[in-house]
């Protein structure tokens, strides 16, 4: 318990009766199934009401900068997998974009139009787990299963084309690991075409749902100038109506190829900025993403994965460099400092998450308990890229 | 009681003392009963799990007994009551080990009103839906000692949720039953079932229209009052790690999930038994009495999980918003309604 | 605006505060450590500037980015086999610095400011109150490059334990032996995995289920 009070606005009676009470101070994790992931909120309460909301970051610190020090500008790829191990290959799209923009090396055509089809299959995978974890803190269990079972039909095809289903190690300086197998455009077509469908049975289970929208819409509304304040990207930004996404408006790759549109919170179901919209922006970023697959498998040429004038031991030019792509959370953006040597010297991460999550220590005060846990759900954040 | 005291009556011969008579069948009732609820938790559990995976596009257990995982239950018994029994050091361990006991014992007592066949009714109390419904408030008194003496904070916001909850839905769930003693003009369990028989047509539920906005009203406050989702605040699993019960560990955890899932067939029975027909089958006249109500309430269950595993949560200040300004107002309307109704039609006279 | 226009307002602003311009890869200017909360003013809130987001901020040690320093820039080279540091003979005695990178929504423009400050007196005035995300940027700074900001509301330790000694991303940091009781080890990896000699391949366990 804290020595903090709270008067209750009895103080002009003729009699003062001030009623004090004592704020609860409530641990919400390392260990509580609403932060997603070892994640430590703490929370001074009024009863039900919230007073304050301070994160403790850290517990799944794995040193990652330090080690890119010891490692060689590949090595390091794996351990960009481990920042969001929910969007991996958006992870690994960032750090190769990179380091390929100090290099100015030319990605072949071909490993540009597979890095899109994974980068947008990934974003969708992403999405899915944020809908369905979303939709598990206003205790929807089902939703989340549904939303595994799409999940993992692109794991499916991660696999064959990677090995693995976590986490990929699948791009590379340069291009990427492996050339895509035989039927992959076939499995990625169908893979969109289920997803398509499968958006509008969410819809019914979920985004219309009378109580799922009581919950979610006026409740921790985000607006556009907190958002550019605390540096929050991506559905968050978007979701404070704010239609800016770096695919776009800052195109790496090849994403200036593609036609789609940059959904963004339009209030439909309360305030511009609310848990809602938040959702609702990812809802419809997955089709905005089959739209950029099916553009990128009807281009996707023959030819090279990997860029053949590129030796196995990268040496970066000295410089500095920051690049920002788009992750499934947000800006993704990796601070490189090379010395000319072919380890990276400092390599800086800024995580979407990181940032997204600050806002919850303005936003936080004054809220339920239940709907902090909804807030913190709607920010998706994943404590593997907050902590690096 | 009844039908046991004639069957002890028939066993012993005419022996035994009124006295020993009344405590031994009474016994054996208690332990029917406690059987009853046994079989809930392992039954409905099991149901419980396989609704949830056929909603979920999964199997559910399918490893344990052969057929659909039906001996999973049981696996999981034996799991629990082999598990350490963790008493936290800062809890009030008498109210800690107590709180288990008292909200099972509520929900126990309750049973003995039920009536599962003609005859087959531990005791045939006048007062029988009054008695059932007073005797069921033990439990928030159970969940708010179980919270409070957890010493756990996250316990504590569940026990308050929970009382808060339980307190409030006792009074649609009560007032919903009342246009039924109205027209039954008994509070005797036996006497509204009776009143019920001779086809589907002289259920309480297609009575009149409010009756049927009754059982409405009482099947939402039933989810409220057995704490189940979408209302399922004292848990909260996502938000309140699992409330009031956070800190209970093997049998004593497994007394809250028997009485969780007694009390779950309970409303359900009393939905049966009210709205229902109890024993009285669709259309003709009384075949297994005690296997069609089983029937009804399981089917009543069933929807319960249904809803369980579709919806989200509310929060806890729209779940006071639902019961207080909408629920009650609603079972007030129906009272009023079907009073109206009764009179008009003649049937009060 | 191009960058260049952006450089030259902050000079005709600042005056010899703006130190320099950079023109690598990264467009930016160098300020006087004492002087980067006004530059940060300057570019948040002149109207063709309007730099309302703060993208990114990282702490950096200089220490060995020059052509002596080049491949040993990290004090520890690697680990024995029985887990002790191979140390250095090299002392870090380079700058910190501190890198600002900025983005406008409303006019679509990036600016980057760079800033260095001495190893032995590494102090620079916050910006958290001009960006609210700077808070987290800059306690991650000092945290683990152990810059600190002048006037930041909460400067603590944000992803390592409070009371951890020493910043891990200098480049002459060294790991405690152990902390609260706990043996901190390190596993010997390879120098330069591209050398053959050094790279240990796993082998298959004798006799094992393999």
């Amino acid at each position: 318990m804290s020595d903090t009070t709270v008067t209750h606005g009895w103080e002009h009676q003729d009699k003062p009766r001030v009623q004090q009470s004592e704020l609860l101070e409530i641990n919400m994790g390392p260990q509580h199934p609403a932060t997603h992931g070892v994640l430590r909120l703490l929370v001074k309460t009024d009863g039900e009401i919230v007073q304050s909301v301070t994160p403790y970051l850290g517990y799944l610190h794995r040193c990652a900068e330090k080690i890119a020090e010891g490692c060689d500008w590949r090595q390091w790829m794996v351990y960009t997998d481990r920042f969001d191990y929910l969007a991996p290959m958006n992870m690994n799209f960032g750090y190769a974009v990179a380091v390929e923009n100090m290099l100015e090396v030319e990605v072949p055509e071909r490993a540009q139009y597979i890095r899109v089809i994974c980068a947008e299959l990934q974003r969708i995978a992403s999405h899915l787990i944020a809908i369905g974890t979303f939709g598990l803190d206003m205790g929807a269990w089902t939703p989340l299963l549904y939303c595994f079972r799409e999940r993992e039909e692109i794991l499916n095809i991660f696999e064959r084309l990677s090995g693995g289903r976590m986490l990929y190690n699948y791009f590379d300086i340069g291009g990427v690991r492996f050339d895509a197998y035989d039927d992959f455009a076939e499995e990625v077509l169908f893979m969109v075409h289920v997803m398509e469908q499968k958006i509008v049975e969410y819809n019914t289970l979920l985004t219309y749902n009378k109580i799922f929208i009581e919950r979610t819409a006026d409740v921790g509304v985000i607006d556009a100038e907190t958002c550019y304040a605390y540096g929050c990207t991506g559905p968050v930004l978007r979701g404070a109506g704010v239609p800016f996404d770096c695919r776009r408006d800052d195109p790496y790759s090849i994403y200036d190829r593609f036609e789609f549109e940059i959904p963004y919170g339009q209030g439909e179901q309360g305030t511009v900025g609310d848990c809602w919209d938040r959702y609702i922006v990812r809802m419809r970023e997955m089709s905005e993403s089959c739209r950029i697959i099916r553009q990128a498998v009807d281009g996707m040429p023959e030819g090279d994965f990997m860029s053949p004038d590129l030796k196995k031991l990268v040496k970066v030019p000295a410089g500095s460099l920051y690049t920002r792509t788009e992750s499934s959370k947000g800006e993704i953006g990796f601070h490189i400092i090379a010395d000319g040597g072919s380890k990276p010297f400092r390599n800086k991460v800024r995580s979407p998450s990181y940032s997204n999550l600050h806002v919850i220590e303005k936003v936080g005060p004054g809220m339920m308990i239940s709907d902090l846990v909804a807030t913190v759900g709607s920010l998706d954040i994943v404590l593997g890229e907050i902590d690096r | 009681m009844e039908s046991i005291t004639g069957l002890l009556t028939k066993i012993f011969g005419d022996g035994m003392s009124p006295m020993a008579l009344l405590i031994s069948g009474g016994l054996t009732m208690a332990l029917i009963m406690s059987l009853v609820m046994a079989m809930c938790a392992i039954v409905f559990t099991w149901m419980e799990r396989k609704v949830a995976g056929f909603l979920q596009s999964r199997y559910g257990p399918m490893r344990v007994g052969g057929f659909h995982g039906v001996l999973q239950p049981v696996a999981d018994m034996l799991k629990i009551l082999g598990k350490e029994d963790i008493i936290p050091d800062e809890a009030d361990k008498a109210l800690f080990m107590l709180s288990p006991f008292v909200i099972f014992i509520g929900s126990l007592m309750a049973w003995a009103a039920i009536p599962f066949a003609p005859g087959f009714i531990a005791s045939n109390l006048d007062l029988g839906l009054f008695y059932i419904f007073a005797v069921s408030s033990a439990a928030p008194a159970g969940i708010l000692m179980a919270g409070w003496a957890s010493n756990n904070k996250w316990a504590l916001y569940g026990a308050a949720r929970g009382a808060a909850q339980m307190v409030s839905y006792e009074i649609p769930l009560a007032l919903a039953a009342i246009p039924v003693v109205m027209a039954t003009g008994s509070l005797n369990m036996n006497a509204i079932v009776d009143a019920q028989g001779g086809g589907v047509l002289n259920w309480y539920i297609v009575h009149d229209p409010f009756l049927f906005l009754a059982f409405c009203l009482y099947f939402i406050a039933s989810i409220a009052e057995v704490n189940r989702g979408p209302f399922d605040m004292p848990e909260t699993e996502s938000e309140l790690v699992a409330g009031y019960h956070t800190e209970y560990t093997g049998m004593r955890f497994a007394f809250f999930f028997l009485a969780e899932y007694a009390n779950l067939f309970l409303v359900s029975c009393i939905a049966t038994a009210v709205f229902l027909g109890g024993w009285h089958p669709i259309a003709g006249p009384v075949f297994l009495p005690g296997l069609v109500f089983l029937i009804k309430a399981v089917i009543l269950v069933f929807l319960q999980m249904l809803v369980r595993w579709t919806l989200p949560r509310l929060r806890v200040d729209q779940l006071m918003h639902t019961c207080w300004k909408v629920m009650v107002p609603l079972t007030l309307l129906c009272v009023l309604g079907s009073g109206i109704w009764m009179m008009v039609s003649g049937e009060l006279l | 605006m191009e960058p260049n226009a952006i450089h030259d307002l902050l000079c005709a602003k600042l005056g010899e505060a703006a130190l320099e311009y950079v023109d690598s890869y990264e467009k930016g200017t160098v300020i006087a450590a004492a002087k980067i909360a006004e530059a940060a003013t300057l570019l948040r809130d002149e109207p063709e500037l309007h730099f309302e987001q703060l993208m990114c901020l990282s702490g950096v040690d200089w220490d060995g980015h020059d052509a002596e320093g080049k491949g040993k820039s990290v004090a520890i080279l690697g680990y024995t086999e029985e887990g002790k540091p191979e140390l250095s003979d090299r002392v870090g005695d380079g700058d910190l610095g501190v890198f600002y990178a900025c983005y406008s929504h409303r006019h679509g423009h990036k600016y980057s400011l760079f800033v260095r400050v001495p190893r032995d007196a590494a102090e620079v005035p916050t910006v958290s109150h001009l960006w609210p995300t700077a808070a987290w940027h800059e306690r991650e700074a000092y945290d683990l490059v152990g810059i600190t900001f002048t006037g930041h509301p909460d400067l603590r330790r944000i992803l390592l334990e409070d009371g951890w000694e020493g910043h891990p991303l200098r480049k002459d940091y060294q790991m405690p032996a152990q902390w609260q009781g706990v043996p901190l080890e390190g596993r010997s990896y390879a120098a330069n995995p591209f050398n053959e000699a050094d790279v240990v391949l796993p082998t298959k366990p004798e006799g094992g289920q393999g």
